[in-house]
């Protein structure tokens, strides 16, 4: 056993050896946020972190790079998505090949009561706030403020929104215990 | 000055515990591929250090053999890239790790590096291109041939060539039997 690099491109990678199994599955999560299939989901957070690789120079704290990260990797994933919708119609025989992207019946079916509450109450909510939640979940907690900041001052800004979209989660989750 | 609607930390526990419940709920349901992360790792490798991808062209498996006295199998792999072929013969070791012996084409004194889940070993190549690693864990593996070490360029070998590319291999899932 030995190490094997000691160039700066070794370092690089020692790097975002760290980073890439710990974020990896926050940028699936935005991804099939968007509507992606797994596939393009897939190659949407590959590519991500194929291109920080050239804007490393220009990032220097890891909570910067998170939000780098999630920031091109929805961009990007909202732009397959509104392709494939474009081309969907006229190509019947590929639609059955696309999964759905959205959890299927099947998979929700296991979840237990408490997490059957949460899935039901996310689901009357905007899509947008839908997103939003999902995304917001899985941010590290120390990177969660640069990640807030980036994506707020993003058109369509996803900050200011957080408190709303959370408030009508927890609305909707009072409601549904009342219920019971 | 912190606004509140970007200060998780201080905000409502109940939000933390809903956001953790969410959380919980797509892992569920919708988790990352387990091999995702390891796929983005390669990608990532690949394109930093601007390595070619070696393909596979040939796979054989052969019956038992003879001289180990195990009822093993051994594989034989063969992968290209535009300057360098490489070929491996797996073999199954009597301690459930694998012996792997390797060629390069044309043969160059290379670093052969092969990528392990957690680490790597690393081997030269004699001057014939041969190699061998006596005791490779199982599991997914990928092999890197790297050029003889950058600074040390002077020291041409027989093979009198420009300075090589780093070839990486797709990865191989490693078992005792197959």
């Amino acid at each position: 056993m030995e190490e094997s690099l000691a160039s700066p491109a070794g370092i690089r990678a020692t790097l975002l050896d760290g980073l890439i199994p710990e974020l990896t599955p926050l940028l699936w999560q935005v991804a099939r946020a968007a509507g992606l299939g797994a596939e393009d989901a897939e190659d949407v957070v590959q590519s991500s972190w194929v291109s920080l690789l050239s804007h490393l120079d220009t990032i220097r704290e890891p909570a910067a790079i998170t939000a780098w990260l999630v920031t091109t990797t929805r961009r990007e994933a909202w732009k397959v998505a509104a392709s494939r919708r474009k081309t969907r119609p006229a190509d019947t025989e590929r639609l059955a090949d696309i999964p759905d992207p959205r959890p299927s019946p099947e998979d929700t079916a296991l979840l237990d009561e408490e997490q059957r509450a949460v899935w039901d109450a996310l689901r009357t909510l905007s899509p947008r706030c839908q997103e939003l939640l999902r995304i917001v979940a899985f941010v590290p907690r120390p990177d969660y403020d640069a990640v807030a900041v980036q994506l707020s001052m993003k058109r369509g800004s996803i900050g200011p929104n957080r408190r709303r979209c959370l408030d009508k989660l927890e609305q909707a989750l009072r409601d549904s215990s009342g219920d019971s | 000055m912190t606004t509140h609607s970007a200060d998780l930390s201080s905000g409502e526990p109940s939000d933390e515990s809903v956001l953790a419940k969410i959380k919980a709920l797509f892992e569920a349901v919708d988790p990352a591929p387990p091999d995702l992360a390891e796929r983005v790792r390669f990608a990532v490798a690949l394109a930093d250090l601007e390595a070619e991808a070696a393909r596979l062209v040939e796979e054989a498996a052969f019956e038992p053999a003879l001289t180990r006295g195990t009822a093993e199998e051994s594989r034989t792999i063969t992968f290209d890239s535009s300057e360098l072929t490489i070929m491996i013969r797996i073999d199954a070791n009597a301690d459930g790790t694998v012996r792997v012996d390797g060629w390069l084409a044309p043969p160059r004194a290379c670093r052969i590096e092969v990528s392990l889940r957690d680490g790597a070993l690393a081997v030269e190549a004699d001057a014939d291109g041969r190699f061998a690693f006596p005791s490779v864990p199982r599991g997914t593996v990928r092999f890197v041939v790297r050029p003889p070490a950058q600074h040390a360029q002077a020291a041409s070998d027989s093979s009198g060539n420009a300075r090589m590319k780093t070839v990486i291999t797709p990865a191989l899932v490693l078992l005792t039997a197959w």
